[in-house]
């Protein structure tokens, strides 16, 4: 076995500058997400979500890396009504290159409500350390109203940041919700920092769409 | 709304300009102290080295695995394996590179590393470990 010279080891990192971010990220520290649905095997994930169709808080565990079991309440704006889902998702593919990761999951939960109150859908993601492409369609039943959502997300990285850094996204994202009918496409921004994660986005006619994560 | 999109715009441009200048950088140019011609067991070793040279900085006579991880894009997703590697007690450092896409692993000197083992512990966090080099410090 050869030894390396560890003294003559340099590399160039690109600047961050990102201190302005971390204050941004401090003013929004109040606030979800879909796209980690899944944790790491034996680790826990809290979320929560704010927008104009509910207040939501859910916790998952993945006993596995492939499935989570998790439960979820929801304050729903909508239908002005309080209910609970147990959830389970399932990491039906994945495919990891050196430079990329892609997933497709499916989705599911029965409601507090009763057994005729459930939802279930997929959604998946592809990413590389710059770019971000992701899609989500679920349709829940109720016993009211049964109704679909779906959304497509595009984001870059404006800056690559390494392991411990600040990190950023700049995203669109498009929105669909049979209860409101039109597509709805907005900016979102994302920001994680080692086991936090915040994304909030606002559009003219569903107002604020937040997200916080914490993965412990 | 018109501009959210123009920033989200103009973003992008300065991101694609900063992607170019870094592809740039990557191809072919002489920067001082690359690692691309270190070798360890006939292969090369690319790992950050600023990061690489901070982790071993305190190891002297003891084993560094340099694992090489596919699917390992992000920050928050890789969390899981220092989490996971940290449980071992024979490990006593662990840090992720993300550019070089690999994990680097103190061990102690009497360890039997098992490539087997790392790669079970790399996929309970979804990705595949597909090389390792160990390095006695």
């Amino acid at each position: 076995m050869r030894l390396i010279d560890i003294k003559n080891l340099r590399v160039n990192i690109p600047p961050m500058g990102i201190k302005e971010l971390t204050a941004l990220v401090l003013l929004f520290n109040c606030l979800q997400l879909e796209a980690r649905p899944i944790s790491y095997s034996g680790g826990s994930t809290f979320m929560m979500v704010s927008n104009n169709m509910q207040d939501s808080a859910y916790y998952h565990y993945s006993p596995t890396y492939k499935y989570s079991l998790g439960i979820q309440h929801i304050k729903d704006k909508y239908f002005n009504s309080n209910y609970s889902y147990l959830r389970f998702t399932y990491l039906l593919n994945r495919r990891n290159t050196q430079n990329s990761q892609r997933n497709l999951y499916f989705q599911s939960g029965l409601s507090s409500d009763g057994l005729d109150h459930y939802f279930y859908g997929a959604h998946g993601d592809w990413e590389t350390r710059r770019l971000f492409v992701g899609f989500g369609y679920k349709k829940t039943m109720a016993e009211t109203l049964d109704y679909i959502e779906q959304y497509l997300q595009v984001g870059v990285a404006p800056y690559i940041g390494e392991y411990g850094d600040l990190h950023t996204w700049l995203m669109l994202k498009s929105k669909k919700n049979d209860l409101t009918s039109n597509w709805d496409t907005y900016p979102v921004l994302k920001f994680f920092k080692g086991n936090a994660l915040v994304e909030f986005g606002y559009s003219d006619t569903s107002t604020w769409d937040i997200h916080i994560m914490y993965r412990f | 709304m018109k501009h959210f999109y123009y920033l989200f715009l103009m973003m992008l441009s300065i991101s694609a300009v900063s992607q170019d200048h870094a592809m740039h950088d990557m191809e072919g140019h002489d920067h001082e102290g690359h690692l691309h011609d270190t070798m360890v067991d006939g292969k090369l070793l690319k790992v950050n080295p600023e990061r690489f040279d901070r982790f071993v900085s305190t190891l002297k006579g003891k084993q560094v695995a340099v694992i090489s991880v596919s699917g390992m894009v992000c920050d928050f997703c890789a969390r899981g394996i220092e989490k996971t590697f940290i449980k071992d007690k024979t490990v006593l450092k662990v840090d992720v590179d993300l550019s070089g896409g690999k994990v680097l692993i103190a061990y102690s000197p009497d360890k039997n590393i098992n490539f087997e083992d790392i790669k079970k512990k790399i996929l309970s966090n979804g990705q595949n470990a597909t090389d390792l080099q160990i390095i006695k410090m």
